[in-house]
């Protein structure tokens, strides 16, 4: 793809809703990563590094 | 990213790739058992050319054992570049390419790359402390430390692609960062390995920080890069996807397998690929020297922050190596002596762990695109994980494995023969570090950021970058690591 295919494709390209799929995607994926992340910094505190 | 790879359909694009990790393997696999010899008492690599810092040039080299101190600087260097021409140009034959071409431009690629080394150990570039100041008999530094010289080389790299094109073009054959990185990784295993034994409750703790940043990059970074991406600047689908992952997991391999596991067109991963690149570069040249000042008493925050920051393989791992330089040569100067390793260790691990879980995610995505998004007979199948796992991430283990083993499960002769071996192999690690920054350097042509629609694509990738990436990785880096020191040097 060259650049100004590029520089045209990006201009002209239809704007694509957001699916349903999608958003649970983004919904899912960020949801389950704050408490995992919860988790793991939880865990941390509780089983701390030992020198 | 080179034209080359641009008009390469996916299938190809993912069997070379596939190639190189394996052909990286086999090298890094290679180095290593070489390096074992010494062991035994048989000393197989102790020609390889190391560098000191320096005044007068004609002391920058030497042999890296003194059994071969015979060969002088000059003899190790060019024992060194024959070895890696040899076995390189052979291995690239595996990959399609023709050795004779490779040869030719390696060694341009070795003298430029090498050179740039040699500058940056200088000692009005490398000396750090007042000590070694006085020892060089020199006023001034720029306190770079010796590994500055992997700055030189990205400098240099970065120089031949914006003032000098057709050099660039020229010197493509041997521009491979992706396979000089995963050689080098594969070859890391033993140092870290070596590291990791002298405290494995320290070590085996990176591994739960590990779990965090895949966490992280997967499911936080990924999914508010795509929003942003999909909702702020108006991406299609098939933009976003590689976009995202290029951004947030691991810039070239994400962005390749992401964007073929939603069969996007081979195009787009590629130029997006380019895009990381070039923001990896601006950022190894900023968030070392930002984690020298800041970071110099928290070091484990900085390497996780460098391995959660930066977002290729090569770029990550190199720019955790500088950053364990500066922060050592600082605490040094303070009079505090850590044991080396343990930053670029964390920085390892943290790559390497987000690193794993591509062909997964790639896998999740395929399945939802070719299910729910955009149906059709070519369905994603669960064999695609395997396919598109790193494989050199196996060396890297393996090494790991057997070196965590000599060091603690053999016997103590073993034990103790072993870091001299490490170290050896280290050589050529570092070395690997030199042509993976200068040809990061070489293909990265600024000017393609100022192209019309390519200057969208970069829009999105600074603003997630700067706007969230690099902060929530220290404050996560932060949460895991702030207190924590590597263990004192003895």
């Amino acid at each position: 793809m060259s650049q100004p295919d590029l520089r045209n494709e990006l201009a002209t390209a239809e704007v694509e809703p957001l699916l349903p799929i999608e958003k649970k995607l983004i919904g899912w994926s960020l949801g389950l990563g704050i408490v995992l992340l919860v988790v793991l910094i939880s865990l941390n505190h509780f089983v701390p590094i030992k020198i | 990213m080179s034209d080359i790879a641009v008009e390469r359909s996916e299938p190809i694009a993912l069997k070379a790739r596939l190639n190189e990790d394996w052909l990286a393997l086999v090298i890094g696999l290679l180095v290593f058992a070489a390096s074992l010899f010494s062991i035994a008492g048989t000393d197989l690599l102790g020609w390889a050319v190391t560098t000191s810092v320096y005044t007068d040039v004609t002391t920058a080299l030497s042999p890296i054992a003194k059994a071969y101190a015979g060969l002088g600087g000059g003899g190790a260097l060019i024992a060194t570049y024959a070895a890696l021409v040899i076995v390189l140009s052979l291995g690239v034959t595996t990959l399609g390419a023709d050795a004779r071409k490779f040869a030719i431009a390696f060694t341009a690629v070795f003298a430029l790359a090498y050179a740039s080394w040699i500058l940056g150990s200088y000692a009005h570039i490398a000396a750090v402390t007042p000590a070694e100041q006085q020892k060089f008999g020199i006023s001034w530094s720029l306190k770079l430390t010796n590994e500055g010289g992997f700055v030189v080389a990205l400098l240099a790299g970065l120089i031949i692609a914006n003032f000098f094109p057709r050099l660039a073009e020229w010197l493509k054959e041997a521009i491979r960062p992706e396979l000089y990185i995963k050689i080098a990784i594969v070859i890391l295993g033993a140092t870290v390995a070596v590291t990791a034994a002298a405290r494995l409750n320290l070590a085996s703790s990176l591994l739960l920080r590990g779990a965090a940043a895949i966490v992280e990059a997967y499911l936080i970074y990924w999914s508010i890069i795509y929003y942003i991406s999909r909702k702020w600047f108006g991406f299609s689908r098939e933009w976003s996807v590689p976009l995202a992952s290029g951004i947030s997991i691991c810039g070239v391999a994400a962005a390749i397998a992401t964007g073929g596991a939603i069969r996007a067109r081979p195009a787009v991963p590629v130029l997006v690929s380019s895009l990381v690149v070039i923001f990896a570069v601006i950022e190894i040249l900023i968030l070392p020297f930002l984690a020298q000042t800041f970071l110099w008493q928290e070091p484990l925050v900085a390497g996780a922050w460098i391995g959660l920051a930066i977002k290729t393989d090569g770029a990550a791992v190199a720019g955790g190596g500088i950053t364990e330089s500066l922060i050592m040569a600082k605490a040094a100067a303070e009079g505090i002596h850590y044991q080396p390793g343990w930053i670029l260790a964390t920085t390892t691990t943290v790559k390497i762990f987000i690193d794993i879980f591509i062909g997964i995610w790639a896998f999740i995505l395929g399945y939802i695109w070719t299910n729910h998004i955009d149906k059709g007979p070519d369905r994603a199948k669960p064999s695609e994980i395997w396919q598109r796992f790193p494989k050199f991430i196996l060396g890297f283990i393996f090494v790991f494995a057997v070196s965590l083993w000599l060091a603690v499960g053999s016997t103590p002769e073993i034990a103790k023969a072993l870091p001299a071996a490490a170290g050896e192999a280290n050589v050529f690690r570092v070395i690997f570090f030199i042509l993976t920054f200068f040809s990061i350097g070489v293909l990265s042509d600024f000017r393609k950021l100022w192209q019309q629609g390519f200057g969208k694509l970069a829009a999105v990738y600074f603003v997630s970058l700067f706007g969230f990436v690099i902060w929530v990785g220290l404050l996560i880096s932060w949460l895991f690591f702030s207190g924590f020191k590597p263990p004192l040097a003895s």
